[in-house]
């Protein structure tokens, strides 16, 4: 295969003697909580404004309320993803830097909608909550808002999972040339439609979870505590068996190299393992679905079973870094070693030659020049930016007139360029003409 | 060394695309996150100690602007240093990244409870406010919450730092004799520059965030429909131009301190940092203003701290854009002096390696450029191709500060020069007139290249 691979970064890995394991396993763990927490961003934000909007059709102080509800999972889980969004970046950063820096620099400078676009739907998503109570009048503007929010987040997962899948496909990088090439394949489709179909599933549960809690504080909120449960149930329903069948396939759409040495891993089973537990929780809600409450019990199994859904998933994913990894990490080792073998002979060579070069005795004037920066726009004999000093000696100034074009500056004597004026003591400036004098 | 893909920012430059993020950054974290925290939390403190419930309910609302700014702006900016620094120098903050990556681990844990502290204090405040013992242990988050943002700004000040003087008593952080083996990074950490550098973002972050709540209290309490409200207007400019009146001089004289500590040769840049090229000259207008900064900052400060209820509006912004001037000038000053260095005697500016040097001059910066298209990487025998291999030399050795025709073009840089003038100049770099600039690396064939194409840029479409 004809790889285009970066070097790598000739410093250890900082490992502290821990095993590789430990570092794959630290990446999936905060991986998982980041992702759950941006789930619930995308399917809470969005609950929201549909509780907002059905609130205003149906009149509904049941839906407002609980539109008012989700923005505080909203608030919570978008300072908590993008948080631990840090944490699985510097662990990947660290073991596979070549291949994500490479992913980045290819998608720029459209990964930098990560963190502008990020910065717009923050701001958005908070006048939207805060401005509740004040735009209860004008609702319409104030769905606006919270739309446009919501919107702009579903923009983001787009750009982070074209990244994600170069980084994992080294083989990409020679043909990649802007974000596009990655954005528009199958690969990122099914794999957004997989991450989209998971944030309703998650978003599900957590929406039962909490509806249990608020039809144990009663009053208002227990009306509103149902509504979720309701709305749980039915985005788990609708959204999982879809993904049921669409998961294990994902990992199909990968280059031909991975997903053919893919299969012959046991992280093959995963993607199927984690169907598998999705189907057990639809049936375990199925059962309950007619119940317009469940109890805590209940609701925390369901926790239980989707984490442990989406801990599968992001195993299953880390074998494709895995498996897609071996052979480029390997080629790209041995060709930092012999490069890095080639500089560090060459630069212990130079600094020989340095040791013992003859130290260079340099005119004192020709130092003061240097320092000044003079030499950068003249030369001795040649005319550079400026004329030559042989040729402003052959002009024949006195040193008085060109102790002042030193000092004040000068245009027009020789060609357009002017010379600007120079900070210099009356010893120095003496110093200079003197020598550029002698230059005939 | 240079082999990931080239990323360009036309027009602004990559210098400048880093600057916008990196200065919108420190203005939020210093002033929003670190200082905020401390501010409010003594703020908050104070009011209930003086049983002052509606001076307690403006706070809330102060904390509201700092929390709303703060995990928008400040956290992604924060995570936009990262990314900024990667697109622009993934060698530099790769190794930063190898070398500090426990550092930075626990900065995120302690960032963790820094993010989570805030959100605690900030949403369970309204129903904690109702109950004296629910105030006292709302301030206490509080605490918590600007102790933990300062320790986030111990730990990355440290790698600041390292930044600039990463190595102290004579002791290299990397050995080129060993390398890749051992870094120093204790040294790196614990370097001459860290301990003042912290002290006076502390006491000037401190400072900021009240000239910040001095501004917000204006304009909350002149909104308000409700009269006890507004009525805290007075009571808290005062506190807050107190907090002010001490930090300050503290902040001033640790920012003294810290210039002292700041290597020679770094020291000698600051007139070109601050000033820029063209007026590095001028350096009692610098020191104009600087007094003027520092003079609005006094007279305000003063003027609040008098007469808090008749302090106007613009006296309030005035002191806060004094601080943003302030901050401005203090990053580019410390991003600037560090050159023709990314990493002081490790990596230049344009993030080849010290060491690479002598082998890059041998075989040729583009020999290892991988993901330059061959044709632009080989000189044909005809040299008919020389301006667009040089492109690529400056796509690769220049682009980190130059712009072709935008900010810091080469294309104004160079007007009315010889393309042997232009050589000339590649020869001696770092050289007297530009201490800052990095060397050329590269061969000779290469250096008449890159000579070229600069020479080319000003003679597009000129008619001969």
């Amino acid at each position: 295969m004809n790889w285009k691979l970066p070097f790598d970064i000739p410093l250890v890995v900082p490992t502290m003697g821990l095993p590789g394991w430990f570092f794959d396993t630290l990446g999936i763990i905060v991986f998982v909580v980041h992702i759950a927490f941006i789930y619930t961003l995308i399917g809470a934000s969005t609950a929201s404004v549909l509780y907002n909007i059905t609130g205003v059709f149906k009149k509904s102080k049941t839906d407002d309320l609980l539109a008012y509800k989700m923005t505080n999972p909203t608030t919570i889980s978008e300072n908590m993803g993008a948080l631990w969004g840090v944490a699985p970046l510097l662990v990947i950063s660290v073991l596979y830097t070549g291949f994500f820096y490479t992913a980045i620099l290819k998608v720029s400078p459209h990964i930098l909608h990560i963190i502008y676009g990020n910065i717009f739907a923050f701001l958005l998503s908070y006048a939207y909550k805060f401005s509740w109570h004040s735009l209860h009048n004008h609702k319409g503007f104030h769905i606006a808002i919270g739309l446009v929010a919501v919107l702009t987040f579903y923009t983001l997962p787009p750009v982070f999972m074209s990244m994600s899948n170069l980084y994992l496909q080294p083989e990409t990088f020679a043909t990649v040339q802007n974000i596009w090439d990655i954005m528009l394949t199958p690969l990122t489709s099914f794999r957004l439609l997989n991450f989209f179909l998971t944030a309703f599933s998650f978003t599900g549960i957590v929406m039962i979870y909490l509806g249990v809690k608020w039809v144990k504080a009663g009053g208002e909120d227990a009306e509103a505590g149902r509504l979720a449960i309701d709305q749980g149930k039915k985005w788990f329903m609708w959204a999982s068996p879809v993904n049921i069948a669409v998961l294990p396939l994902v990992f199909f759409a990968f280059s031909p190299r991975i997903s053919e040495a893919y299969i012959h891993t046991p992280f093959v089973f995963l993607p199927f393992a984690a169907s598998a537990v999705l189907t057990i929780l639809f049936f375990f809600l199925l059962k309950r679905f007619g119940n317009e409450e469940m109890n805590l019990g209940d609701a925390t199994k369901a926790m239980v079973l989707v984490i442990v859904a989406v801990v599968l998933m992001a195993t299953a994913r880390h074998g494709i870094r895995v498996v897609s990894f071996e052979e480029p990490l390997k080629l790209q080792a041995e060709a930092t070693e012999k490069y890095m073998t080639d500089v560090i002979t060459e630069y212990k060579a130079y600094k020989e030659e340095m040791k013992n070069a003859p130290a260079v005795v340099l005119d004192p004037a020709v130092s003061l020049a240097d320092s000044k920066g003079c030499l950068a726009c003249h030369s001795v004999d040649t005319k550079l930016v400026g004329p030559s000093y042989k040729e402003v000696a052959a002009k024949g100034e006195s040193a008085d007139v060109l102790t002042a074009s030193l000092k004040n500056g000068s245009t027009g004597k020789w060609g357009e360029t002017p010379m600007p004026p120079q900070t210099l003591t009356d010893e120095e400036a003496k110093t200079l003409i003197e020598w550029v004098l002698k230059q005939k | 060394m240079f082999d990931f893909p080239i990323f360009e920012m036309p027009t602004i430059g990559l210098r400048m695309l880093m600057a916008i993020n990196a200065i919108i950054h420190v203005f939020v974290s210093h002033g929003g996150a670190v200082g905020g925290s401390v501010v409010l939390a003594l703020a908050a403190w104070w009011t209930n100690k003086k049983g002052d419930l509606a001076g307690y309910e403006t706070v809330y609302r102060l904390l509201m602007v700092f929390f709303i700014i703060s995990t928008s702006v400040g956290a992604l900016t924060g995570i936009g240093m990262w990314i900024h620094a990667n697109i622009i120098s993934p060698n530099a903050i790769g190794g930063l990244i190898r070398v500090f990556f426990w550092k930075w681990f626990i900065e995120w844990i302690v960032f963790n409870f820094e993010v989570i502290l805030l959100l605690f204090w900030f949403m369970t405040w309204k129903t904690k406010a109702t109950t004296a013992e629910g105030r006292a242990s709302s301030v206490r988050f509080g605490t918590y919450y600007a102790v933990s943002s300062w320790i986030t700004m111990l730990i990355i000040t440290a790698i600041l730092g390292f930044m600039l003087t990463p190595n102290f008593d004579g002791q290299p952080w990397i050995d080129p004799e060993v390398y890749p083996g051992t870094v120093n990074y204790n040294n790196a950490l614990f370097n001459p520059t860290w301990f003042p550098g912290l002290l006076m973002r502390t006491f000037s972050s401190i400072a900021f965030a009240a000239a910040l709540a001095i501004m917000w209290t204006w304009l909350i309490t002149a909104f308000s429909k409700n009269e006890e409200i507004r009525a805290t207007k007075e009571r808290l400019i005062k506190f807050f131009a107190t907090i002010m009146m001490v930090t300050v001089p503290v902040a001033a004289a640790f920012g003294y301190y810290y210039l002292l500590q700041i290597p020679e040769a770094a020291r000698a840049m600051i007139p070109t940092a601050m000033m820029t090229r063209a007026f590095a000259d001028k350096m009692d207008l610098m020191y104009m203003i600087i007094s003027g900064i520092g003079g609005a900052v006094v007279i305000t400060t003063i003027i609040a701290y008098f007469s808090p209820k008749r302090m106007p509006y613009i006296a309030a912004t005035l002191m806060v854009a004094a601080f943003m001037l302030f901050w401005g000038f203090e990053e580019r000053t410390r991003e600037f002096i560090r050159k023709p260095y990314l990493i002081y005697n490790y990596m230049y500016a344009n993030g080849i390696r010290v060491t690479d040097v002598p082998y890059l001059n041998k075989v040729g910066i583009l020999k290892h450029a991988i993901f330059v298209d061959e044709k632009d990487k080989v000189i044909k025998e005809d040299k008919s191709n020389l301006v667009e291999v040089g492109h690529t030399i400056a796509r690769i050795e220049c682009r980190a500060c130059h712009t072709e025709n935008g900010i810091n073009g080469l294309k104004f840089l160079t007007k009315g020069w010889s393309q042997e003038a232009i050589r000339n100049r590649i020869n001696n770099l770092p050289g007297g007139g530009t201490p800052y600039m990095a060397p050329f690396v590269g061969t000779e064939a290469e250096k008449d290249a890159l000579a070229a194409y600069i020479a080319s840029l000003n003679k597009r479409g000129e008619i001969k």
